[in-house]
């Protein structure tokens, strides 16, 4: 990389032992505090990139349309998330077992945002202000978030996801519990931050009294009142069951459907949906004159 | 309690483990199924993922469908949670692997394995895939038998049609694609999925008005809820042998414990393999050794047979783990047909025009009951998902950036990439109108694909799978062309706006790591260690022209059980 100093590999040294301990390489040290508001001003940026508020979707849409993931605290969630998401496997000690990775994941996206900046790929200034400005009222001091805030947060919502893009180009150097160093694609970062979140604020997880709770203890309305976003794509929850069925496709004279024709595919009728189901023909084949669209190179 | 010696030890109680173990049973051997996650609906397991429960279960009265409904919440983000490959207890994590990009490996542990995740398409292998591609040492004939033997078992019929079935079969017949009526696939065309998911009650056409709740008995079969990837326990109250979705714990576990010959011990991974070197130089597999996934105390057990069926990530890690023979090909030439997503989003008034309602409504009816057939090429099948799951399948993965990244003046479709930000709720807001393609591409095994080991990088159950994947030209190209097919599909429905993912590299469907003419012979047994048998989908040549390959993988563990009875008993 030209004209840059961050390196492209980063050490995440998991040593899970012990209670799970992490230490990221290349970071600057700090008390675990500070490592811990980094990390929720940076899933704070996270939510606020990939589930905006959307103001301008009011006109268009819908009051419903405009509150996003921070409403509803989905940073929160997404920090527990990570750390609980993987096991290395220290056996009998449950869920201090898992390796916590939200710390150095919000470490990494600092060095993909460096790393955008240092090619001059963005396309806004960063500034403070943008972490400020997600600041809610119990949080800690501005001058606080002033001082840990990290590039990443202080990026345009649009240069965090360009950043974001830049990881599937990294190698991470993940080490479990031995010592022993190995790589994982950085592309995992950005499955999290995006994929992910993008599936918990998209379920029914904002539903649940508390989702960290045993399963057979968690309670959930099933209600779109109490999920925002079954609110904005118009999920109605999850149903037993749906009086949907239009039939079965055939045709008059195939196998295939049956019975009372309620409607025809195509201009012709010669394919239909039919209110009763025909079955598959164990048909005679024959493959001789099979050709190879896209033949693999010798 | 487990004995300490059986006929057949089988690792893993997947999509095809279960067939092996009641075709075995039914020849009179006794069996026992090691499985690393959980036993749902099982009363020896009342909180599968709170408490150790049980040790094993070997009688057909332990199952509950009762339980099932409980434990099978259909609430997407919870069941993916509970179901994805990783212990029970549900304060650990997901077992890390190591995968390219920003894709991922979609397993799950538990007796039905990856079949819980799974939406029930049962089609046959493109015959052409097996008799002319070269890869496989037998003939599609000599599956068609045990084809005929599965999809009686799992109950396969033609999908039915809602909404968005025929949204998409109108658009395909008027790209001027014909509709297929045949099993055995040769042509390309459309057709209604042959789905392992019993039919609907005829109460629930549209124009019967039901109102009535949808429990059995009062409905029986599927009840048109989606929900298939999260577990589909439909009907609710059914007793477990009537649940709609034939997955293997419903369609092959019941059987087989019925034999009286079969004990399935969940919460058990194995984690080595025992051989003994009698005659000659080929070693013969001896028995496993398993670990406890709660208490993490390791056991040894003995057996005449050592089947693995551990899936196509995990068999080849075993192998490699147990220090069996070196094969170059143990691990190599994986298949995940490489895939796509190509969304359609319509307008109301275009809709009611065309289905006589203004929305399609795509969490209504099956998850998967559509399907275009393109032998050479691969498939498109129409996907229902629920807001979450589509979110993170459709739009947050791509291999090219975000749509804002992405020119497509020139191409067939109006955006590409991943989708966050304005755009992504914008599009979501759309979700009761959208329409979503999935492309399955028959991508070749290439040795270069496939899992690896690294001694010390490893978990509680030894070194971990590294797994890298890497699509040919060929393959590259076999996937645009289904999309550029997906795409004037959706066009000619009607859409006004046409999406592509440009997908990374994701694994739904793994298969060929352990291949029939590499890494084991015709019978399926390893050319380098007598009485070890593979039967799932590791075992298959290639990636059966990439159609959905349970309905293979089971046809082959059902042949195979019968080799292994013909071989050693
Ligand atoms: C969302 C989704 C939808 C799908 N839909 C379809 C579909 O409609 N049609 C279709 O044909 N295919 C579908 N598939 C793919 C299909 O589910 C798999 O191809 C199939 O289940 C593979 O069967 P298998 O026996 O090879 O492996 P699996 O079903 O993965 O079974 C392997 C089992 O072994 C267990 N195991 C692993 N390691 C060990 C060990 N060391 N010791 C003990 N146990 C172990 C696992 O826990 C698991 O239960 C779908 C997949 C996904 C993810």
């Amino acid at each position: 990389m030209e004209g840059n100093n961050v390196t492209r590999r980063t050490v995440l040294r998991g040593v899970a032992a012990g209670g799970g301990t992490l230490a990221v390489s290349g970071q600057a040290a700090g008390s675990s505090t500070t490592f811990d508001t980094h990390t929720k001003i940076t899933f704070r940026a996270i939510v606020d990139a990939v589930l905006p508020e959307t103001p301008g979707l009011e006109d268009s849409l819908g009051a419903e349309h405009v509150p996003g993931g921070l409403a509803v605290d989905l940073e929160a969630f997404l920090i527990t998330y990570a750390n609980d998401l993987f096991t290395f496997g220290l056996p009998y000690v449950g869920e201090v077992g898992n390796i916590p990775i939200a710390s150095p994941v919000a470490a990494v996206l600092d060095l993909a945002a460096k790393e955008l900046l240092a090619e001059g790929d963005n396309e806004d200034e960063p500034s403070v202000d943008r972490p400020l400005s997600l600041l809610e009222p119990e949080d800690e001091s501005a001058w606080v978030v002033r001082f840990v805030a990290g590039t990443f947060a202080k990026l345009s919502r649009r240069d965090r996801l360009r950043a974001i893009g830049l990881l599937d180009g990294y190698e991470l150097e993940l080490s479990p519990v031995s010592g022993t160093v190995f790589e994982a694609d950085a592309g995992l970062v950005g499955q999290l931050v995006v994929g992910f979140a993008e599936v918990i604020y998209y379920s029914e997880w904002e539903g649940y009294d508390e989702f960290t709770q045993p399963p057979s203890q968690r309670e959930h309305a099933n209600d779109p009142a109490e999920v925002q976003s079954w609110r904005q794509t118009g999920y109605p929850g999850f149903s037993d069951g749906y009086a949907a069925l239009r039939g079965y496709v055939g045709t008059p004279d195939g196998p295939l459907g049956g019975g009372d024709v309620w409607t025809e595919i195509d201009d012709d009728g010669a394919v239909l949906v039919t209110r009763d189901s025909g079955h598959f023909r164990e048909n005679d084949y024959d493959t001789s004159d099979y050709e190879e669209p896209y033949p693999e190179g010798a | 309690m487990v004995a300490s010696e059986y006929d057949a030890v089988i690792v893993g109680a997947g999509g095809d483990g279960p067939v092996a173990a009641w075709k075995l049973a039914e020849a009179g051997l006794s069996v026992l199924v090691l499985e690393a996650g959980p036993f749902h609906g099982n009363e020896k397991w009342p909180k599968p993922h709170e408490d150790p429960g049980g040790e094993a279960s070997s009688s057909i009265e332990d199952l509950s469908g009762e339980l099932l409904d409980e434990q099978f919440t259909t609430r997407e983000f919870e069941m993916v949670n509970k179901l994805i490959f990783g212990p029970a207890d549900h304060e650990r994590g997901f077992y890390f692997r190591k995968f390219p990009g920003d894709g991922a490996i979609l397993q799950c542990s538990g007796v039905g394995g990856t079949t819980l995740h799974y939406t029930g398409n049962h089609p046959r292998a493109y015959p052409a895939s097996i008799d002319e591609q070269g890869h496989w040492p037998i003939d599609y004939a000599d599956l068609v038998p045990y084809y005929q033997e599965i999809e009686e078992m799992c109950e396969v019929a033609p999908a039915p049609v809602t909404a968005k079935e025929e949204l998409f079969f109108r658009g395909a017949a008027a790209a001027g694609w014909d509709l297929l009526d045949e099993l055995n696939v040769t042509e390309p065309g459309y057709r209604p999925q042959p789905n392992a998911i019993r039919q609907p009650d005829e109460k629930l056409h549209v124009d019967a008005d039901y109102d009535g709740d949808f429990q059995y008995p009062e409905v029986e079969g599927d009840t048109l809820a989606l929900g298939n990837i999260a577990g589909n326990p439909h009907p609710r109250g059914a007793p477990f042998e009537e649940k709609a979705k034939r997955a293997s714990n419903i369609s092959f576990v019941p059987p087989a414990l019925k034999t009286g010959n079969v004990t399935i011990r969940p919460n058990a991974f194995v984690t080595d393999i025992h051989t003994d070197t009698w005659f000659g130089d080929d070693p013969s597999a001896t028995g496993v050794e398993f670990r406890d996934t709660w208490s993490g105390d390791k056991e040894d057990v003995e057996a005449e047979v050592v089947v693995l069926a551990a899936g196509a990530i995990e068999t080849p890690r075993l192998w490699k783990n147990a220090d069996l023979p070196e094969n170059d090909w143990v691990g190599s030439g994986m298949t995940i047909h490489f895939g796509d997503n190509v969304m359609g989003l319509f307008e109301g008034a275009d809709l009611d025009g065309t289905l006589g309602t203004d929305t399609v409504d795509q969490f209504q009816g099956q998850d998967i009951a559509a399907r275009f057939d393109y032998p050479g090429l691969g498939m498109l099948q129409t996907v229902g998902t629920t807001p979450g799951l589509g979110a993170i399948l459709g739009f947050g993965a791509s291999a090219s950036g975000f749509t804002f990244q992405n020119d497509t003046s020139d191409a067939p479709w109006d955006t590409m990439g991943r989708l966050a930000g304005r755009e992504l709720k914008e599009t979501l807001a759309e979700y009761r109108r959208m329409l979503q393609i999935l492309v399955v591409s028959d991508d070749r095994p290439h040795e270069r694909n496939g899992v690896t080991v690294v001694p010390g990088v490893s978990d509680e159950n030894g070194s971990i799978p590294l797994v890298n994947y890497v699509p040919s030209d060929g393959d590259k190209k076999r996937r645009d062309e289904l999309a550029e097919i997906a795409a004037e599909i959706l066009r000619e429905a009607g859409a006004s706006h046409v999406h592509r993912s440009d997908s990374p590299p994701t694994a739904l469907h793994v298969q060929s790591t352990m291949r029939m003419g590499k890494v084991v012979d015709t019978a399926c047994e390893a050319y380098d260690v007598d009485r070890l048998f593979v039967a799932d989908h590791s075992a298959l040549a290639n990636s059966v022209g990439g159609v959905n390959p349970t309905n293979t993988g089971q046809a082959l563990a059902a042949r195979t059980a019968e080799k292994i009875v013909d071989r050693y008993f």
